[in-house]
């Protein structure tokens, strides 16, 4: 950088005005006229000799002082340029990619939508530093009022974290002292001031670059170089804000402070930036996307220091300046640059206001801040309010220790990470307005929304309604059955039709006049030669298993989510079939603990499979003559040992799994209404207690205690045959479907009716075949025989 | 007995009968139950419950599965047979699939005679599928059209310019047969035998006029346009 040896204080020709030398001329006069005077020879000329000796000594301290801020600029300087280099570099690669996607983008566009994307700023990378000096000059007009409002707002957030007036001053008297300047110095910053307003860009740029080099540094090992100089970007801010301060107090201090001032600051932030290290350390730890922070710490801390010196003195030069606004008409023109920045911030202010908000909501999504952050916040280097770290404690005195207590700090990291995610739409107008790129635009926080409704939607898991939100149409007859993804919103439905879909409730079609979204499946399983009637999904989400009146059990690899549906077809999705029954199979479910499924069959028959041995069949449970068929089986949640089978002559058995002998008969036969069937259609255990639950065809749903065998409770539930159950993963709701076209929820402690919703029509006598809970997410569905699927929220 | 609807559905029967396929139902007696007369079917899905009653009841009957019941409305009668037919197709597409018979290697292009290969509409820009992903994206694509929110939004009426949409399902979906009757001719034989589907079809085709009769290119009617071709 060109202005590189003059923007320094401290290259001030040696001896042209230096404060040993001034001092020691009126010394030797004093010393011949001393001579004149006829005083004690002897005495006077020990004291001219103790004097003169003194001066000496202080003259030669000066000259090592000299010397060495002068090995120091140089090296800076030599720094500097390197980075300078770098930076323009790095920028030149961004600018590239830039325009390299921004060409993507519109080709993309085209083939999408066979027109020519209107992208205004469509236009290949321009040397950086142009862009950004143009960007600057307009907004030099602003007024001195918004930068002192500014001030003031950085004092007061200074003093919230800890750094308060006393502290400050106790700190800059400490320095002076360190240092021992004399008030001389303060002449130098007048030229060193006068540099910084003619060369302010390059300054700033200077900063970047310095907290661009760490991140170049480690750009090999860590793929978030942007989340990296995101943080030092902040850390810019704060150092600039560390500066203001220290502007502040040489107003108080009066002139003289001004030289000290910028030495000071550099003291002063070398401890900021070791600080701010740590916490980068302990941001490291939680999340190690914002890694290479080490580097402060590990690398010597110098070399850092160092880096950062350039622009810190500028800043303090002109905070110098700024003390000395009133003495004369030069200092006028320092403000240019600061205002500029100043005005920068108030424009932001809002805007990052609204946005710190919203990532509050949602610190996952902004663990990981993105491309676009970075310019976000180099937009800001100047700083603003919402960045200042809440809550923090004086500064800390063992900063020399980077291990000391990096993880008493890490409440302070939310926040403050949260504003590190900020991106989106909003920036890019704002980013576009700076000039300092699009990058911005470049990237929207995609994780940030969904996550966000994650956390509202887990919060109202179990409001009071439910409201249809997904109309699954895909199927050609009636759905039979349905489960739910684990842990993705994703349901598998299981059809007459002879197939089962994947449906990812997150690709949605939007449809037309509805308020209800429409899902297109993601994939068909297909292998059954005949209607599917049950379904279960395991626990991590990989498998699925179908039961078809083929008499097979069809084991399937859950294709991805995000499968194209019209992938070729992929054979290692069809798994094993299960083959043992004799008849049509009416219900599966699954242990995933255990790895162990159990079947029910028309055969008569309930069979216990394997999942991982090579000849599945474990066991069979083979019915009484006079129990029927058994129509519905589940295992005991909370009774590993244990299965309770549901069978046509409403009677409920549960077995041992080992012995295969029935522990208890559950039978519901007493008080049901004569004439009509009263089988049970679904039995379900419940998740945590020792409770069953069964659906029965004469509208009844009753609740057995599993130790006694009794039934604790009855009730008319719906107003036709009651076909499907499901508690919810807490054990506090239970959902019931019947023919009667409607799905109701219940609460399972007082045990009435929360919500009745209807939902589906009628083919032949049958309507609703199926309902289920998400695992985990505030998704319900029912299965109708209309060959839809609904999803409720 | 139990809702109004049944009820009424059931006064001028046995009013026991309630058609359901209860869990525990053997798989002889899936839909084993008394027929039911099309005017007594209030659903919004009698025809094609009246259309599934009469190939259960006898699905070499093809005049009489394709006979509408008086006063219906076309449209729907040729939407609910050209659902049957998707649904029924599955089971071709599963034997196709199964030991992959028809499988990327051997069959790498949708074809039947030499004379064409099909290109596989389900993609943004066509493409030449293996005959096995042509099956599984053209069945797909065609359930996903005749369930469509925009083009189907009610299977009780239908405009007349989706109606206009059946003729290109059918066209895809006749491409199936003709692979497994030019390339897998044992599986078909044992799927005709079965269903009568490709039987039904191009007599549902040809008798609503869907698709030309000269891509009617398997022999199956004894004096069918398609032997000519043959």
């Amino acid at each position: 950088m060109d202005d590189g040896s003059t923007g320094n204080p401290h290259a001030v020709p040696p001896g042209s005005n230096q404060p040993g030398m001034i001092p020691n001329k009126p010394q030797t006069l004093q010393d011949e006229q001393s001579q004149q005077n006829k005083y004690s020879i002897p005495g006077i000329l020990h004291f001219i000799q103790h004097e003169w000796a003194r001066f000496e000594m202080e003259r030669a301290h000066w000259e090592v002082e000299r010397a060495e801020l002068q090995a120091r600029i140089a090296f800076l300087q030599g720094e500097r340029k390197g980075q300078e280099n770098l930076k323009r570099d790095l920028v030149r690669r961004i600018k590239m990619l830039e325009y390299a996607l921004k060409q993507e983008r519109a080709k993309y566009h085209k083939l999408k939508y066979g027109t020519e994307l209107n992208q205004g700023e469509m236009r290949p990378p321009t040397p950086p530093s142009d862009e950004e000096r143009e960007t600057d000059s307009p907004l030099s007009q602003n007024s001195q009022v918004t930068w002192r409002q500014g001030r003031q707002l950085l004092r007061q957030y200074l003093q919230e974290i800890g750094y308060s007036d006393t502290i400050l001053d106790v700190r800059s008297n400490r320095v002076r002292t360190l240092l021992g300047l004399t008030p001389n110095e303060s002449t130098k910053q007048d030229g060193e001031a006068g540099e910084v307003l003619v060369n302010g860009e390059q300054e700033r740029e200077a900063r970047r670059d310095a907290d661009r080099r760490p991140a170049e540094k480690k750009r090999a090992g860590i793929p978030e170089i942007d989340s990296e100089a995101s943080v030092l970007a902040t850390f810019d801010f704060l150092s600039s804000e560390a500066v203001d301060d220290e502007d502040e107090e040489n107003l108080s201090d009066g002139e003289e402070d001004g030289g000290a001032a910028d030495d000071e600051s550099e003291d002063r932030e070398q401890r900021r930036r070791r600080e701010k290290g740590k916490k980068a350390l302990v941001q490291m730890m939680e999340n190690e996307s914002l890694a290479g922070m080490e580097d402060v710490l590990a690398d010597p801390e110098t070399e850092e220091a160092l880096a950062e010196f350039d622009f810190l003195v500028s800043e303090a030069g002109e905070g110098a300046g700024e003390a000395k606004s009133t003495d004369g008409a030069e200092w006028g023109l320092d403000k240019s640059p600061t205002t500029e920045e100043w005005a920068m911030d108030k424009n932001l202010l809002n805007k990052l206001k609204e946005e710190f908000k919203k990532e509050r909501k949602s610190k996952k999504g902004a663990k990981r801040p993105n491309r676009s952050t970075l310019q976000a916040m180099l937009a800001n280097l100047g700083g603003d309010d919402d960045i200042v770290m809440p809550a923090g404690g004086p500064p800390r005195t063992a900063i020399n220790n980077p291990d000391l207590g990096p993880l008493d700090e890490p409440r302070k990291e939310g926040p403050r990470r949260a504003v590190l995610g900020v991106g989106g739409p909003e920036e890019e107008s704002l980013e576009a307005a700076l000039g300092l790129g699009d990058l911005a635009g470049l990237t929207v926080t995609n994780e940030a929304e969904p996550l966000q409704y994650d956390v509202a939607a887990t919060k109202e898991a179990f409001r009071k309604t439910w409201n249809p939100k997904y109309t699954l149409r895909s199927h050609f007859d009636a759905v039979r059955a349905l489960a739910f993804h684990p842990i993705e919103p994703v349901l598998i439905t299981a059809s007459e039709d002879h197939t089962l879909k994947m449906w990812n409730l997150q690709k949605t079609v939007p449809a037309k006049k509805s308020a209800s979204l429409d899902v297109e499946p993601i994939y068909t399983f297909r292998a059954h030669s005949g209607p599917v009637t049950c379904l279960c999904v395991s626990s991590n989400g990989d498998q699925c298993y179908s039961g078809s009146t083929d008499s097979t059990i069809r084991c399937w690899n859950i294709p991805s989510p995000n499968i194209d549906p019209y992938d070729a077809f992929d054979p290692t999705v069809l798994g094993q079939a299960l083959v043992g029954h004799t008849d049509a199979i009416w219900g599966v479910t699954i242990h995933s603990v255990k790895q162990q499924l159990l079947s029910c069959s028309a055969d008569s028959t309930v069979r216990l499979w394997s999942l991982q041995n090579k000849s599945p069949l474990l066991n069979t449970y083979t019915a009484e003559k006079d129990d029927g068929a058994p129509t519905s089986v589940d295992f005991v949640r909370c009774e590993l040992s244990q299965m309770v089978a549901a069978y046509s002559s409403s009677v409920a058995v549960l077995y041992d799994l080992e012995t295969a002998q029935p522990v208890a008969k559950l039978d519901a036969r007493q008080g049901s209404d004569s004439g009509v069937s009263s089988q049970i259609n679904r039995v379900v255990a419940h998740p945590t207690l020792p409770i069953t639950i069964t659906a029965h065809e004469d509208r009844h749903i009753k609740f057995f205690d599993n130790n006694s065998g009794k039934m604790v409770n009855t009730m008319v539930a719906h107003l036709d045959a009651v076909t499907s159950l499901a508690v919810d993963p807490n054990g506090l709701y239970l959902l019931s479907g019947s023919h009667d076209c409607s799905i109701r929820l219940w609460n399972l402690d007082s045990k009435t009716c929360v919500q009745e919703i209807t939902s589906h029509r009628k083919k032949f006598d049958e309507s609703i075949f199926d309902v289920a809970f998400h695992p985990s997410k505030p998704y319900i569905a029912s299965a109708g025989a209309d060959a839809l699927a609904k999803v409720f929220v | 007995m139990v809702s109004p609807k049944s009820k009424m559905a059931a006064a001028t029967e046995d009013p026991a009968i309630l058609r359901r396929n209860r869990p525990g139902t053997k798989a002889q007696d899936f839909y084993s139950w008394p027929y039911e007369p099309f005017e007594e079917m209030d659903s919004t899905l009698a025809v094609q419950q009246f259309i599934q009653q009469n190939i259960r009841q006898d699905h070499n009957n093809i005049d009489k599965i394709l006979e509408p019941p008086e006063g219906q409305d076309e449209g729907v009668w040729k939407y609910e047979h050209l659902r049957q037919f998707c649904l029924e197709l599955n089971g071709l597409a599963v034997k196709l699939q199964v030991n992959t018979e028809c499988n990327p290697e051997t069959c790498t292009q949708m074809t039947a005679t030499e004379q064409w290969i099909f290109l596989c509409a389900a993609h943004k820009t066509p493409k030449e599928c293996p005959a096995i992903d042509y099956t599984r994206h053209t069945l797909d694509g065609a359930a996903s059209l005749l369930n469509s929110n925009k083009y189907f939004p009610s299977r009780v009426s239908i405009k007349e310019s989706s109606v206009a949409k059946l003729g290109s399902v059918c066209r895809r979906i006749y491409r199936i047969f003709s692979h497994a009757y030019y390339h897998h001719r044992n599986i078909f034989d044992e799927f005709e035998n079965e269903t009568c589907l490709c039987k039904r079809f191009t007599v549902f085709v040809t008798k609503y006029n869907l698709m030309s009769k000269d891509n009617l290119i398997v022999p199956i009617l004894e004096e069918g346009p398609g032997e000519s071709e043959a």
